[in-house]
């Protein structure tokens, strides 16, 4: 009991920042999502000490791990689409994917040559634990 | 009626989800990705109960509520990497650059080959957005919304499901560029999958994605009429 809600006092403190992400991209008409301006305040009082990582690990760690179901109710959105795909499928699928793949080589291949040549970062550390 | 319908849609869209899954534990391969599995299975289980968009989208917002806050979740890992994002900024900043700069000429020059309208070369030129910024984007630029909405969803999917192969393939291993090129190109559906290697590749992931966003929203209202009359 006393852990849940702990969750959810965490989850609160994403909230808040979540919503002064979205209040100050609506005033100032930022070229950026709410909540990536959020987060990125967020990591500003975590660097800062304003906020102490204690306050929102837990409740983070869980989010991030189920990041990939919030979008599934919006991709479920594709279903309105199928007229579209029914004439140009084809056509629209290849130039999405190929387009994709080559900007996940290069990016991936240019940042790879660069971190390493830079003296490279300890991997071990970052690397496969799930 | 309706209240019965969105708690149908609740109750399907997380089982599908934790089936999904458990399915991709046990049988990994770029067809069992959580997102495109769960929304191949959703959309006809939807069909098949004969329930339209509209009247899942209830249930919808109430999902992707969350979202907002698991975003922001994303601080945290950045934070607790914060040393190796700080010290690689140069290399994040040139693989950021490459990777939307040429997803968006290849995406550009294909479909002018395979002789698509002009309508639908905007709405791809800015596909690799995540969606709240890619929904501002396509008015300034004249895309069509739905199309754009699509187009980024699909990008975000083909990007998880076969991106980590394709890198594995080609030896790119450093947690850092995996992190990079996911987030860069696959917005937030990329960065979902990435994250589940690694702390670092979901923490680089995030910001990439916030990265490219601003990038390609500031460059694309010049870059694209020039590659409309190209």
């Amino acid at each position: 009991m006393k852990k849940l809600l702990k969750l959810l006092i965490q989850l609160f403190i994403l909230l808040v920042f979540n919503q002064v992400g979205i209040i100050l991209v609506d005033s100032f008409h930022i070229p950026l999502p709410g909540n990536v301006l959020g987060m990125v305040l967020l990591f500003l009082c975590l660097l800062t000490g304003i906020v102490k990582l204690s306050w929102v690990d837990e409740t983070s760690t869980i989010l991030i791990k189920h990041l990939a179901f919030f979008f599934i109710p919006i991709s479920v959105g594709l279903m309105t689409l199928g007229s579209i795909f029914m004439y140009n499928g084809f056509a629209l699928l290849t130039v999405i994917t190929i387009s994709a793949f080559i900007g996940i080589i290069l990016s991936g291949l240019s940042s790879q040559f660069f971190v390493k040549k830079r003296g490279g970062i300890e991997v071990e550390s970052a690397h496969n634990h799930i | 009626m309706n209240l019965l319908i969105t708690i149908y849609s609740l109750v399907v869209t997380i089982l599908v989800y934790l089936v999904s899954r458990k399915v991709a534990q046990k049988f990994p391969s770029p067809f069992t990705t959580p997102v495109f599995l769960s929304t191949t299975l959703i959309i006809v289980i939807l069909l098949f109960s004969h329930i339209t968009y509209e009247e899942y989208a209830i249930a919808k917002d109430i999902m992707t509520y969350l979202l907002g806050p698991a975003t922001v979740a994303l601080a945290v890992p950045l934070y607790k990497h914060r040393f190796i994002v700080l010290n690689n900024l140069i290399p994040a900043i040139i693989g950021l650059t490459v990777g939307s700069i040429s997803t968006i000429l290849v995406a550009i020059m294909l479909a002018k080959w395979f002789h698509l309208k002009e309508l639908i070369l905007a709405s791809m030129s800015i596909k690799s957005i995540t969606i709240p910024v890619a929904a501002e984007v396509s008015k300034i630029i004249g895309a069509d919304a739905v199309l754009v909405a699509g187009f980024v969803m699909i990008t975000g999917m083909c990007g998880a499901m076969f991106g980590p192969p394709i890198m594995n393939m080609l030896r790119i291993k450093h947690p850092f560029a995996r992190g990079l090129s996911m987030g860069t190109i696959a917005h937030g559906i990329g960065t979902a999958e990435v994250a589940k290697e690694g702390e670092l590749q979901g923490a680089v992931a995030g910001i990439a994605m916030g990265l490219a966003a601003v990038f390609t929203s500031l460059v694309i209202p010049f870059l694209l009429p020039v590659l409309l009359k190209w």
